[in-house]
Order: C-alpha cells, then structure tokens, then sequence
C-alpha cells in the first residue's frame, strides 16, 4: 500500500469542490456525514474545544494501543480531511469567529442539543435572517422537538429505544443488540442525500433549508417491515440467535481456529445439496430430516450439530472459499485482521494509508462509493486540536495578526 | 420538494430499494421497473396479514412508497428497448443485479450512457463490481460477516450473532442514495454524469465503527462483549438488567460522559445508595487514574457492581424519568411494539398512514427521516401495485393501449 502524504489544505477537486461545510457535529452520526463530503471536495471546517474533549477521541482502537487525544482510530477515520479549528464557544469572542464561519459556509451541521444553539442566537430563524440561503443541519437522538428533544443521546442509546438492541441476542438470554452505537450508522445515510438534495435545490431557487433530523426516526427505516409486522400481524421479533425463518442451515458456526468463525446460510434445496456436495456428505441430501426448508428448521439442532462437526476442522477462510467454490453463500466472520487482508477489500482500496505526524503512518477506511468520474482524494489526516488555525483564520477567514492575537489574549482559540 | 425535476429508473430488488426510496422521498420522479411476474421483493415476507401474495409483502409496501411502478421484461429484446428509451429521460438509474447482468442484457452503464452522458447509473451489489469475490453468493447475515459488524456483537467465547431484521441492504441502499447524490452534484459543475459501485461488504463495515482498523493501526482487537463494548482496558456496560426489564446507561468517565456518571451518583448518594466517596471521584479524571495505576482496575468493576445493584431495584419507567428530570444517558431497550407507540414519535407527528389495497384499515407508516423546514417529504403515494402506471409511464414513449396489450401477450411486460 502506498503511503499518502498528509498535507491539509484546502481542496481544489471532486465532486464538492468548492462547497463549503462549518461542522459543529462530534463522535460518529454527524461527522460521518461531513467525512463523505470532506472526502469528494469539500472544504470542511470542524470546531473542536480542548476544553471539552471530544467522546470520539476517548475511544478505540487505539495506535499503538496508546493513550492521548490523537490516538483513536475511530476519530482519526470519522475525521479525515477536514480542517480543525478550535473555539471556546463559551467566549463571545470565539461566537463572533463562529458567526463570521457561518457567514463563509454553505452548509452548517449542528450536533448540540437542542437549547445550545438557540442560546446564543445561532437557531435557524436567527441565522436564516442573516443568510437565507443558508442550508443547516440540526442531528441529535430525538429532534428539536417533542418531550424528549432535551434528553442528551448518544447512538447506543438510540440502538436501544430504536429498537435494535432488542433484535439480537440468543432464545432465552438477555439482549445483546449490534455493536454500539449502531443509530449513529444508520442516520447519515438518511441526512446526506437530504443536504446534498438542499443544495442541488438551493443552486435552482436561491432558497435556504432547515434539516431537523431525529436519529431514532431516521433509524427506523431500517426496520419498516418488522414494525408493519407488528402493526399488521401483531409480531413482535423475539431474540432468535442467527435464526432464519426462510433458511436452514443459517447461522455462525465455529471453525479450527481461536474465536474463528464462518456464517453460512443455505437459501434453498439447491444450496443444501450443495453444501452437502462440498462436505463430502452427499447422502445428506437424501435424508427426510434434511429433505426441504420446513423439516429442516423442524430439525435444526441436529442439522447445526452436522456442520459444526464439519466446520470445526477447517479454518473459516478455507471453509469460505470451498464453500463458494460450490455456490453456497458463506463467508469467514471477519475480524480486523481478516479484514486488512482480504482480498476483496484490497482490490477496493478499502483501507488507505497516510503519514501521521505522531504515529509515522495511520491507517483509515476510504470513501464508500466508488465513483468513475470523480473519485474521491484522501488529503490529510484527522485534525489534532487547533491544528488547522491559523489556515482557517487567516487563509478563510482573512483575519490579520491583530485579531488573532486578540483572539488568543481572549482565551477563544482553545 | 427537493428533488422534484429529477427522473429515477428503479431497477433494483430487496437489495437496493431503499435507495430509490430515500430519493422517491425527497421529491424525485422514481419509476420501480418489475419483472411481468412481478419484483423478487414482493416474495419477501413478513406478509400483511402472514398470507404470502404479489400485494401482501410488508416489505414491498414499506420499500416502495412515492415511486410509481411499471412491469418491463429485462430479459426480452423488447423490454431491454423499452429501457434505453426511458432511460433517455433518466437522470439516475439505481440497479442492484448480480454484476455483469445488467451489461449481458445491454442494459450496462456504458449502453446507456452512450449518447446520454449526463446519466448517473449506481449498481448496488454484495461485494463491489469487480474482483475476487465479486461473484460470490451473499446474504444479509454473510455480508455481515465479510464487512465486520457480525463479529463485534455477541457474547466473549460465544458465537456472534446479528440484528434478526435484515440489515445489510439498506446500508449499501443508503451508501448508494448518498453517492448518486454526489455524482448529482457533480453533474451539476462538469455536467457529466458516473457509474457509481457500490459494495455492501464495504457499506457495512460503517457499522464496526472503526473497530476493523485496529489491526492496521497496531492496536488490539476488540473483544466481544455481550451488551457491551471494550473502551481499551475497561468494559463499558451498555445494557443492564432492571427489576423489568433492561435499560441502556452510558456509564464511563472522561468529559463527555464523565459528567452524566457524576449526576447518576448523585443521586445513588441522595437514595443512600453509594458512599461520599464514589460520589465525590473525579468523574471526568478517573479513566487517567487507573491508566497511570494510581487507581487498580478492579475499582472499576466494583463501580459496575455498585451502579448494577442500584439500577436493578428500579423499574425502566422509573430510570427513564428519572433520566430526563436529572439528564442522565439511560433509556429503556424497547422492543418493536414500544416502539410504535413510543409517545416521542407519537408527539412529533411521526407516523404516517396509506390505504393500502386489499387491506381494511389504513396502514402507518415509520415517516419522514428528516422535518424540512421547507418542501417537506410527503407521502404522496402508496407502494404501486403490479403494473400500475404502466399506461401512464408508457404513454410517454408513445405507446397506446393497443400497444400494451401487443408487449403484454408477448411477454415484455
């Protein structure tokens, strides 16, 4: 893999060349949102505050396995390229830099709760007073208005009253949900497409937009049939392990080595003379037990007993690739070391690496689309705080040494 | 609405509808283009009222809202004609088939943008369009497994297990809508449009949030934690048993979440249920205390032990007023019937509801994804039935009833 050079900057090509995005947004939901943009062109300047450390930098995993604000991996992917400025929002002097910003920007995302932008008169209907054109993103758990629009949320917390963390886990056992803090996955892939839509309509008619994005709300898209099941057909899901009612065998089974594992899911017959075929077990397929889908869910411990007995002497890798070398669906259970190795995900250029100018080298997930005529450029490394400042206020901004000084003499750049 | 100049031809089945969805809801003109014996989604169950049929899949009704829908056999010479001509007035085409099928049948990016250049064609498929794996067979639950999420979720020593709901889709839908919306707005400077490849190995890794770089940045790999999740050394407990039920509480230390964890154990210290000196611990230090030593690590299962002692006398109504009145990061696990009639929703006029044939009482619907201060999505019409505005749609090419009913004998649509 070669290794990028880190040189932040202010982007010149893409797709978004030349839009311009002020990023209040912290952790995962929101600046997931602005990364993609980041990524295709976008100038996307994020305010950060040593004051308040944000959560994202506090969580893995960790270069090195070390300790220190620039060692999380998850903020160094959610935040590449994009130029980092520090305020102290609680000086008026870092609020007036913050009104100048909104005056340069095309689109303001906002991930405060609800009170914090209204207090200091930076709500829509204030802004939009002094920038109609303005597109602004609000995101938080359960949107500006309602009971709940002052309960601070993070996106665990939307897994858990969304829904999710109910829809996984084994019969009997406690729930145990997708892995953290799943809503905030889910939710910019539902508040992107609607502030490049804004824009795209901004450009036509002149007119600004306000986005009021319930995390919780945009996150139940990803479960429309099951709430129709329940309220059509009264179901409620139950926790099923990796159970599927339309196929048998379905489910992770364990493999030769540690905590290694492969999914397998049998669609049809077909697929289960198949893997039957692949496990050198072909009288399987004349088996009543095992004959079609019904008697094999109405005997599915002892089918699972089968291909586990057949899975355990084998690595999931290999077991994959014999697997689809038959045409049944199966896939080794990937963890961080499968997935710097897979192939597939090297022939997409899945994961890039740059210099970092305290780890030498850093590694992060590209772009998710693929895009023939206007891929995207990997420019630099997530911002440490303040590191982009004095590009942001003097290049941007215009702001000479005079103020600047008098912005530090104020305490607001930290 | 936002989109409303624009055209989208909708090929995709339950592997990309989501995608057309999110662009029908934001006011583009998005054409769902079925097989004659209708989409392989109308299979897909559950089924309104557990009775399989074209009209009765849950999933088709909730997937296909605000696009219309014609029938087109892609596999007829015919049909694939009736494709590039509409495809003319298209400014996306979403398709979501086995790679190189779509090409096979001269319906591929480079047919139709030839002498149409400004089309913006997104294929949505399991693991990209090329490549060693790009044949493969995939399901939800393998997609989950390649992209890394499956792993994550489970308990330590146990085997992973994922989200009952299929969920795979509609991360690469997303990714898709969200791409084609770029290749948009790069039309709009260079006046071009793209083929856009979207993988859904790649979509789903958004959802290991980070944790499958750890091996390329040198860090551990992050364990299993059955409601939970490894924050370096320490468990952080996501979810916790209560007197009925279970609840999520965000419970660490640090300056974002340090403080929530300082309101809760002022409280447990107003109930009499911790000391003055678990209350008065520097909740936003502490994570440096035990990383220096200065503090054993076992304090903090203690600490766990003492919040999980408290929390179990208390019921998930009580925990959640409590959370709102004293700004605490706890909120009940629901299952899907709370969540239909969860009073946030309800309150902010959330749900919608459609007619839906063959069906005797209005249907609701989860509603819009986003408020709009302005050209609000509406749910302005229900998921087409078969064939529904096959007359209308192709009227514009010019073709009368006589010849429809000439494409419907012979198969085409």
């Amino acid at each position: 893999m070669t290794t990028l050079s880190n040189a932040p900057g202010i982007p010149t090509e893409g797709a978004l060349a030349g839009l311009k995005v002020l990023d209040l947004m912290w952790v995962v939901a929101g600046p997931t949102a602005t990364r993609a943009m980041a990524d295709f062109g976008a100038t996307v300047v994020r305010i950060e505050s040593a004051n308040r450390i944000e959560t994202a930098r506090g969580i893995g995993p960790y270069h090195n396995n070390g300790q220190g604000p620039d060692h999380s991996g998850l903020f160094g992917n959610m935040n590449v390229n994009k130029l980092g400025l520090s305020l102290n929002l609680a000086t008026p002097e870092a609020r007036d830099v913050l009104l100048d910003l909104i005056k340069w920007c095309d689109v303001l995302t906002e991930s405060f709760s609800p009170r914090a932008m209204r207090a200091w008169g930076m709500d829509y209907e204030s802004l939009k007073q002094i920038k109609p054109e303005l597109i602004m993103l609000s995101t938080c758990l359960f949107g500006q208005e309602g009971p709940l629009s002052r309960v601070a949320g993070f996106g665990t917390m939307g897994a858990a009253i969304g829904g999710y963390i109910a829809l996984a886990g084994n019969p009997g056992g406690a729930p145990i949900g997708p892995y953290s803090a799943y809503t905030d996955y889910l939710s910019p892939r539902f508040a992107l497409p609607t502030i490049l839509a804004a824009l795209d309509h901004r450009d036509r008619t002149g007119e600004g937009i306000y986005i009021d994005q319930a995390q919780a709300e945009s996150s139940l898209h990803f479960m429309s049939a099951a709430l129709l099941d329940y309220t059509i057909n009264g179901r409620v899901p139950q926790l099923v392990g990796n159970a599927d009612p339309d196929m048998a065998p379905h489910g992770c089974y364990a493999a030769s080595g540690d905590d290694d594992w492969v999914a397998i899911a049998v669609r049809d017959d077909a697929d289960w003379a198949n893997l039957c075929a692949a496990m050198g077990q072909g009288e399987l397929t004349c088996d009543d037990r095992f004959a079609d889908l019904a008697a094999r869910k109405a005997n599915e411990a002892e089918l699972n007993g089968i291909v586990s007995g057949w899975t355990a002497e084998r690595g999931a890798v290999e077991i994959e690739y014999m697997l689809q070398a038959f045409g049944v669906p199966a896939h080794a259970v990937s963890n961080s070391v499968a997935a710097a190795r897979d192939p597939q995900l090297q022939h997409r250029g899945h994961f890039i690496e740059m210099e970092h100018p305290e780890h030498g080298a850093t590694t992060f997930e590209a772009a998710k689309g693929r895009m023939t005529e206007t891929p995207p450029s990997y420019r630099s490394v997530a911002p440490s705080i303040g590191r982009d400042n004095d590009l942001v206020l003097r290049d941007i901004l215009g702001y000479g040494d005079d103020r600047i000084a008098e912005l530090a003499i104020a305490d607001a750049l930290t | 609405m936002l989109l409303t100049p624009y055209r989208v031809l909708d090929l995709t089945d339950q592997r990309g509808m989501l995608a057309g969805q999110i662009l029908a809801d934001l006011g583009a003109d998005v054409i769902a283009i079925e097989p004659p014996d209708g989409s392989p989604a109308r299979s897909v169950g559950p089924f309104a009222g557990d009775e399989p049929g074209p009209d009765r899949s849950l999933f088709w009704w909730a997937y296909a809202r605000n696009k219309r829908g014609i029938t087109c056999n892609l596999d007829h010479s015919d049909g694939q004609a009736l494709i590039r001509q509409l495809a003319a007035s298209a400014d996306f085409i979403l398709e979501s088939d086995v790679p190189g099928e779509m090409a096979r049948r001269g319906l591929g990016y480079d047919h139709l943008a030839n002498g149409h250049e400004e089309l913006i064609y997104t294929s949505i498929s399991a693991f990209g369009q090329t490549g060693p794996k790009a044949a493969y067979e995939a399901t939800d639950l393998i997609l989950m497994a390649a992209g890394g999420p499956l792993i994550l979720s489970g308990g330590a020593g146990e085997s992973p297990v994922r989200v009952s709901v299929p969920q795979a889709w509609s991360h690469a839908s997303g990714e898709a809508a969200i791409a084609a919306m770029v290749a948009l707005r790069a039309r709009s400077n260079n006046g071009r449009g793209q083929h856009v490849d979207i993988s859904a190995q790649q979509s789903v890794a958004a959802a290991t949030m980070s944790a499958n770089l750890a091996a390329s940045i040198g860090a551990a790999e992050t364990a299993r934690v059955a409601g939970g999740m490894a924050v370096g050394p320490f468990t952080g407990k996501l979810i916790w048993e209560v007197a009925d039920g279970y609840i999520s509480l965000t419970f660490l230390f640090g300056s974002g979440i340090g403080p929530f964890s300082q309101r809760l154990f002022n409280w447990m210290y107003d109930e009499g249920e911790c000391t003055i000196e678990d209350r008065d611990l520097d909740w936003i230090g502490l994570g440096g205390e035990f990383i220096s030593g200065a503090r054993p690590l076992s304090e903090w299962d203690r600490l766990m032990d003492v919040v999980g002692a408290f929390l179990k006398q208390r019921t998930r109504a009580e925990l959640f007023e409590q959370a709102q009145s004293r700004s605490l990061l706890i909120v009940p696990v629901t299952t899907v019937d709370e969540v239909a009639n969860f009073d946030q929703f309800e309150a902010r006029d959330f749900w919608r509801e459609h007619e839906m044939p063959g069906w005797p009482d209005p249907v609701r619907f989860p509603g819009p994804f986003v408020k709009l201060s302005d050209n609000e999505i509406e749910y302005r019409r229900r998921a087409p039935t078969l064939g529904e505005h096959n007359a209308e749609v192709y009227a514009e090419l010019g073709l009368d009833q006589d010849a429809l009913n000439d494409l419907r004998e012979r198969g085409v649509i």
